[in-house]
């Protein structure tokens, strides 16, 4: 409003008009100046060399008596207009630039120019502060005194000891203290050492740098990875471990940016390289590389870089090329899954790494950041924003050993590959064995009774954990499971877990289209990945619809005439099957309609349920699986048993004999000559294992076509034919490709692991490598700053420097400037030492001071009532991990296991908090309601309070249990008044004062189950926060 | 620690320990302790309506078969776009602000063979707006109701539920959603219940908040008598008369605490979160609970019909919890990880029984908010994440369609009886007065007397598309 009086004071021209011009000039132009213009046409950037960031400036630009200012304010040509970018400035705002110019565009006295970007506080060298005089045992503390006297702020004096020791516990390993560690006599330091030492210590801080370093768990759609990787888990351990180690934080920058260049050998430091693995995105290489650039700046060096991805930084000195120049570092390098000895399933374990994959890889500057967009006028090599740029590095390209470019050829692998060779060929030789026995099918074999579990699925939403989803064709859409494509390959939903041995089984479907057979059905006692099971199925083919059921053994499908009735199944009806099964006896039936009694000519124990289409697309609408009631009667099957021809079955056997022999062979002459050509031994005939695996590749078209089904017949046929045709062509050197040890993350979803080579270039670029050298050069002003303010917030609840991801122009320089500085240069004098950083920290006043406020200097209350100056500590609440982590202790239920594989985030769970599962699709109920990290980014958890919470810790089975189990801890026979005190101690870490004892003993007078104070006491205030 | 910031702070706390008027503000808004700084709750202007009923058709409603009829269709059925007049409307320039996630994905294609309209239309109300057979309950409300068919996003896969929400595509980075801005910007207008409720299945961005933090993403409830809120029943064997001690003397002894700990706003707050909590294990079962309802009442949302319970369900809990001041209720129709809307085939058959399902409900919650006075600080949203192909996908089904569709709103200061904008006659483009999703947004905002570019977070930019125009023209 005020501005709207001073305005029409103006168009009055009254006598104070110049001074209120002034001062509307001050409140309400220079704001939105600064806010639509500064960014060009300021201390950053004098496009068109026009500067506005002061009155003087503007006048004597030349713009205002031309009326040009105002022109290009109004033009209604978007080329001319400005500001060029969002939208034009209001007619009211105009109006006022107007009347302020018509005043004279008058402006303060001594207005000052914007600063010199390269001034601006954070770019400036850290230099090492003159500690303030004193008697302080710990500078920090100088530094603060030095605040409290210009303030004139009393600080308070230490917190109680118990009070510490908890507090020490919770900061340091992340665990309440038990009553024994609370009582410790030692000194304070001893018990600090003690703590750093201690293997939690890596857990605790390990999930603070987990959430700054966004660690997600690999997730996608069904078993499509997109974003993440698998295993990542090998990373959070790198992190725990890194911390117990103190390794220097430059190092571990390095390590996580470049460790495959720097240590190309040793997983231990590439496992540091998950940071670059968790940005992985399936869809958008874009993306992918724009979430990698963001988090780097924002979590190592504080800046922005994402703001300069469509256009030049509005604040900070960085361009629009700067971001593309930084995009450079990374545009070499993929992702890959490296074998872990003794594993060669990448689905099980492997270990998620960064490497430079196409060194020739060109980055180009993203018009308006559109990717679909380059210009490929200019290639854009790596760099730094110039402002920081002089002591940055050219990068140096890296030869790699062997075992890094050809993973294939590590003994390890090589030995594992022929380890599973040599089974796989045992295997079969068994088999061959019980098929010339007669023994192949396991004829007496009868299900185990009460196994397998009763299911129903209605389709309307993905339930993971109960179908594992085969093949590109399957959507979840319209309430139904959908088949899309119509396809002769094995594509499946497959329970996880087997069905019941006799069930009783009703799928509702329909056929929906497709190409010759159009079969829908279900498949049941699958075992052995689908080599043995039986089918039952509706085929819609035109000619002789029918419902058919089938056998596959050994991978061979036969289809017993008894077994077959036909039916006018079509498509785009609804079909009901129901199937039900006695031991061998089974009973199908359609939309009601009885159609067979069937003998099977044998069982497999605890096999998994099957829904498939077969050259057909399908809706699959419902399924429930139940348990065959006892009472229910089947009709009993007229027919014996099908036999299964063992002839075939023993031909079958034999291929697969010969298949597995040739594919030894085969590995071992790879291997051979994977050895000598390295090694350089002798002359190696490539030729000849080129010509060997041609050979198995005969072989295996034979297993495929003995065991290919009826409709496939022809293609196998035709496979073997070309297989055939090309072992007559002598081997071909050039077409030698080593073992693949190693598996790449998909560049594009259309890709298969195929389409890449066995291995990779034998150089790195050296550009990751150059940009972590700059990052941790000690003359970098920010990365130190960064890390000293990110873990200064870890302890005292509060950062020096609030944006803490955002060291640019925008923040302003913090009160505690020199203080931050000065624990920047500890730390980097310390070798990058956090345990160095922890113990000057905690060992400071400023940490044990008391969190109350009771008794406090009430001027001090009164001026500093947030306790910016830290006159005494901030009370913080636990973090979500720490907050269970405490319930499962207390109770000595938690299992202090470390490291391995991420596990599954449900009540029941015992392991600490920071191995659960955390990604979009698994996070634990129980951590979300009290401020989890958030998955995309979490600089800084944020401390909610939210009456979810208290329902959390009053209803939660968790709770609630640890609640009953912890007073077993105490003996039977303590007094009401004994075990209030216990409690009080063991919970709270504190002695109860006589009012707190009273109302507990109260409490247990009328409440005989002492686990309910137990559970009080856990809702506590004092419980989940940090005093 | 900035000026600034330390001033955020004080003001902050300032408003923890001292700032609870009776029912004025509500602990979650007011007392996060991190980065943001916090809304006083008050309206940036006076407001013209109270709370929003947010219906979402996840999967994607067909425009042509629900608000905006195209005879065209039906001329040209079997035809090749290419075959009709309006063979433009491929011209690639049409598809610039595409942007494609899943690349080559069997779906999001363009269908060019005209598939016929699957259902009829019919006038209704003194306006006359047309409505699909398929919704004639809704029909029946339509002069209350203000169509825009002239919606348009850049997703042409589900991820534009996420855009529709947040203004934003999925393969940009994750941002607050309307609920959750909402929730921001102004204050509660009840003590025992969240202010921003979700009912139904989610889409796959189960979060509202993000960068505002947790405690502004919803609070999901469920039609459950036993169980409508997470953790709000003991999952353990506890008395009522026991739970009622407990908490009671945790009460008691944080009061003792504060004598320790005294001008201490985490305290405080958490006391009242306490009680917060405990008032909302009676308030939300109580909200959830339709014994009081009258026979006509629950006939209304159809809870004596099979197909329409579970939604009208939900729907008359909507009405309840906005009688009792629940700002933003967000529902959810259509299950499934792309949701049930989603007829790539069987359209006539699968649209018409989920439109069966919704249109009775919704009809019945316009008609019972109008005859309780409701619709007038209530406004009600219809939206969809996208349309679908006037082409046909297979036999029998239409693709995604984001280049052109419907949603309507009613009540709180919304005109009723109108259409706004089009689209052309194939039902292809947005044509006439097109709105992006956040248009929607800034319309809702405005009514309940908020402006959007003044919700805003240090350290997080907002892009103008983020906020959106006021579609002036519906606004009574």
């Amino acid at each position: 409003m005020r501005s709207l009086c001073v305005v029409a004071g103006l168009l009055g021209l009254s006598a104070s008009a110049h001074a209120d011009n002034a001062e509307l000039y001050s409140e309400k132009i220079k704001p939105l100046l600064e806010e639509r213009c500064y960014a060009c046409h300021g201390a950053l950037k004098q496009k068109g060399k026009l500067r506005v960031d002061t009155a003087v400036q503007i006048r004597e630009a030349g713009v205002l008596d031309n009326g040009e200012l105002i022109a290009r304010l109004t033009s209604g040509d978007l080329d001319e207009r400005m500001p060029p970018e969002g939208e034009a400035l209001h007619a009211q705002e105009i109006e006022m630039i107007q009347a302020w110019i018509t005043a004279g565009a008058p402006g303060p006295e001594n207005e000052k120019p914007e600063d010199d970007p390269g001034q601006h506080w954070s770019f400036q060298t850290i230099k090492r502060p003159e500690i303030p005089p004193g008697d302080f045992g710990n500078p920090i503390d100088a530094f603060l005194a030095e605040k409290h006297n210009e303030q004139g702020l009393v600080p308070r004096d230490r917190a109680d000891r118990t009070v510490l020791i908890r507090r020490l516990y919770l900061d340091l390993i992340g665990l309440p203290p038990t009553t024994e560690e609370l009582a410790d006599r030692r000194s304070y330091s001893a018990i600090i050492d003690e703590l750093l030492a201690n293997p939690h210590y890596g857990e605790r801080w390990g999930r603070h740098w987990m959430d700054v370093w966004r660690y997600s768990d690999g997730y996608g759609l069904g078993a499509q990875l997109r974003y993440s990787q698998k295993h990542l888990w090998h990373w959070r351990d790198w992190i725990v471990n890194s911390l117990n180690d103190d390794k220097g934080y430059d190092r571990m920058i390095l390590e996580m940016l470049a460790g495959d260049e720097l240590a190309p050998e040793d997983p231990d430091v590439i496992a540091a390289t998950g940071f670059l693995a968790r940005n992985y995105y399936l869809f958008n290489r874009t993306t992918w590389l724009d979430n990698t650039i963001e988090h780097t700046g924002k979590a190592f060096f504080g800046l922005t870089m994402n703001c300069a991805k469509c256009h030049d930084h509005k604040y900070d000195p960085i361009s629009h090329e700067d971001y593309y120049r930084f995009r450079a570092f990374f545009e070499p390098h993929q992702i890959r899954l490296d074998p872990i000895p003794g594993e060669i399933d990448f689905e099980k374990n492997g270990l998620p790494r960064a490497y430079d994959d196409d060194l020739e890889a060109m980055t180009y500057l993203h018009l308006r950041g559109n990717d679909l967009d380059p210009d490929k006028s200019k290639i854009i090599a790596p760099g730094v924003p110039e402002i920081l740029a002089d002591f940055a590095l050219d990068p140096q390209p890296v030869d790699l050993p062997v075992s890094s470019w050809a993973p294939g050829l590590r003994n390890y692998v090589q030995e594992d590959h022929l380890a599973a060779a040599d089974a796989r060929l045992k295997e079969a030789r068994g088999e061959l064995a019980k098929a010339i026995s007669g023994n192949a099918l396991p004829l007496d074999t009868e299900p185990t009774p009460g196994k397998g579990f009763a299911l129903t699925d209605h389709f309307d939403a993905e339930r993971p954990e109960i179908w594992n989803i085969e093949g590109s064709g399957w959507r979840y859409q319209g309430g139904a499971l959908v088949q899309l494509e119509s396809t002769r390959d094995k594509q499946f939903a497959r329970s996880m877990r087997p069905h019941p041995a006799n069930f009783d089984l009703t799928v509702n479907f329909r056929t929906t289209g497709g190409d010759t057979y159009k079969s829908v059905g279900i498949r049941f006692d699958v075992t052995g990945g689908g080599r043995d099971a039986h089918t039952v199925y509706a085929s819609a083919h035109a000619p002789g619809p029918k419902v058919q059921i089938a056998h596959t053994r050994a991978g061979q499908t036969s289809y017993p005439g008894t077994g077959r009735i036909a039916r006018p199944v079509v498509v785009n009806e609804d079909y009901e099957m129901r199937v039900q099964v006695r031991d061998r006896l089974m009973n199908v039936s359609l939309n009601g309609e009885f159609l067979l009694a069937y003998q099977l000519p044998a069982r497999n124990p605890n096999g998994l349920l099957e829904l498939f289409a077969f050259d057909a697309t399908a809706e699959f609408d419902s399924i429930s699986v139940s348990p065959l009631a006892p009472e229910t009667s089947l009709k009993e099957s007229k027919n014996p048993a099908p036999k299964i021809d063992s002839k075939e079955l023993t031909a079958v056997a034999e291929a697969k004999v010969a298949e597995a022999e040739i594919w030894l062979r085969t590995l071992k002459a790879k291997i051979a000559a994977d050895r000598a050509g390295i090694a350089g031994k002798g002359s190696v005939n490539l030729g000849e294992v080129v010509r060997l695996k041609k050979e198995h590749a005969v072989a295996a078209a034979k297993v495929a076509l003995l065991t290919a089904e009826a409709g496939k017949q022809a293609a196998a046929k035709k496979a073997l034919a070309a297989a055939a045709k090309a072992l007559k062509n002598p081997g071909n050197p050039t077409d030698y490709s080593p073992l693949r040890g190693s598996r790449k993350a998909l560049e594009t979803p259309e890709h298969k692991e195929t389409d890449y080579a066995a291995t990779y270039p034998k150089t790195s670029t050296g550009r990751r490598t150059a940009l972590a050298k700059w990052i941790t050069d000690r003359k970098n002003p920010l990365t130190a700053r960064v890390a000293v303010n990110q873990i200064w917030l870890r302890h005292f609840g509060e950062p020096i420097v609030g944006s803490v991801f955002d060291f640019g122009r925008q923040t302003a320089e913090p009160e505690l400037a020199e203080l931050l500085d000065y624990l920047a240069m500890e730390f980097i004098e310390s070798g990058w030492s956090m345990k160095h950083l922890h113990r000057l920290i905690l060992t400071s006043e400023a940490w044990q001071r008391t969190s109350s406020n009771l008794n406090a200097d009430p001027a001090t209350l009164s001026k500093d009532s947030a306790n910016a100056f830290l006159w005494r500590m901030n009370s913080r609440r636990m973090e979500s991990q720490v907050i269970r982590d405490s319930l499962v202790h207390l109770a000595g239920e938690l299992d202090l296991a470390m490291g391995g594989p991420s596990i599954e985030p449900t009540p029941d769970a015992r392991r600490r908090s920071l191995y659960f599962q955390h990604s979009r699709d698994k996070q634990s109920q129980l951590l979300s309601t009290f401020d989890d990290a958030e998955i995309l980014a979490c600089y800084r958890r944020s401390e909610s309070i939210i009456p979810q919470q208290a329902l959390a810790l009053s209803n939660s089975k968790l709770a609630l249990e640890m609640a009953a189990k912890i007073p077993a801890a105490f003996g039977e026979n303590l007094s009401t008044t004994e075990f209030a005190r216990e409690a009080f101690q063991l919970i709270l870490c504190r002695e109860p004062n006589p009012s707190e004892l009273a109302e507990c003993v109260n409490f247990l007078n009328e409440e005989k189950d002492r686990g309910r104070l137990v559970h009080a006491l856990l809702n506590h205030n004092d419980f989940i926060m940090i005093r | 620690m900035s000026p600034e910031f330390h001033q955020t702070m004080q003001r902050r706390r300032f408003l923890g320990s001292s700032g609870f008027g009776l029912g004025s503000i509500a602990l979650h808004s007011l007392l996060q302790a991190g980065t943001i700084p916090h809304q006083t709750g008050d309206p940036h202007f006076k407001p013209k309506a109270k709370n929003v009923i947010w219906l979402f058709m996840r999967g994607g409603v067909s425009h042509m078969e629900s608000f905006d009829p195209k005879p065209a269709l039906n001329q040209y059925a079997e035809k090749t776009i290419d075959e009709t007049p309006y063979a433009n409307v491929l011209d690639p320039e049409h598809f610039k602000d595409l942007r494609v996630v899943v690349v080559n994905d069997a779906n999001g294609k363009q269908r060019t063979k005209i598939y016929p309209l699957q259902t009829g239309f019919k006038q209704y109300g003194q306006s006359g707006t047309a409505v699909s057979d398929w919704f004639p309950h809704i029909g029946s409300c339509v002069d209350d109701l203000a169509v825009i068919r002239s919606m348009w996003t850049t997703d042409n896969n589900h991820g534009a539920q996420v855009q529709f929400h947040s203004g934003r595509h999925m393969l940009d980075p994750r941002v607050p959603t309307i609920g959750a801005w909402i929730k921001y910007g102004l204050g509660s207008l009840n003590r025992n219940l969240p202010q921003f409720i979700s009912m139904g299945p989610r889409f796959f961005d189960k979060r509202d908040g993000h960068y505002l933090g947790p405690a502004y993403d919803a609070v999901t409830l469920k039609i459950d008598p036993e169980n409508p809120l997470d953790f709000a029943r003991p999952e353990g064997e506890i008395t009522a008369e026991q739970q009622r001690r407990g908490l009671d003397l945790t009460n008691r002894l944080n009061r003792l605490a504060a004598e320790q700990y005294p001008q201490d706003p985490v305290l405080e707050a958490r006391i009242k979160s306490y009680e917060l909590a405990f008032r909302m294990q009676t308030a939300v079962p109580d909200a959830m609970d339709f014994s009081k309802e009258s026979g006509a009442t629950r006939k209304l949302y159809g809870l004596d019909q099979k197909e329409t319970k579970a939604f009208g369900e939900q729907l008359l809990a909507a009405r309840r919890l906005s009688e009792r001041g629940v700002r933003f209720i967000q529902i959810m129709h259509g299950d499934g990880a792309a949701g049930a809307w989603d007829q790539h085939s069987r359209l006539r058959e699968k649209h018409s029984q989920l439109a069966m399902q919704v249109d009775r409900p919704i009809a019945g919650l316009l008609k019972d908010l109008k005859q309780r006075g409701q619709l007038e600080d209530t406004i009600v949203v219809f939206a969809t994440e996208f349309g679908r192909t006037p082409g046909s996908q297979g036999s029998d089904g239409r693709d995604h369609h984001p280049f052109g569709f419907s949603v309507w709103m009613a009540g709180g200061g919304i005109k009723g009886g109108i259409t706004h904008g089009a689209t052309d006659e194939l039902g292809f483009h947005a044509v006439e007065n097109p709105h992006y999703v956040t248009d929607i947004h800034a319309t809702i905002m405005h009514q309940l007397g908020l402006d959007p570019r003044r919700l805003e977070v240090p350290g997080h930019k907002r892009l103008d598309r983020d906020f959106g125009h006021v579609i002036h023209d519906i606004l009574a």
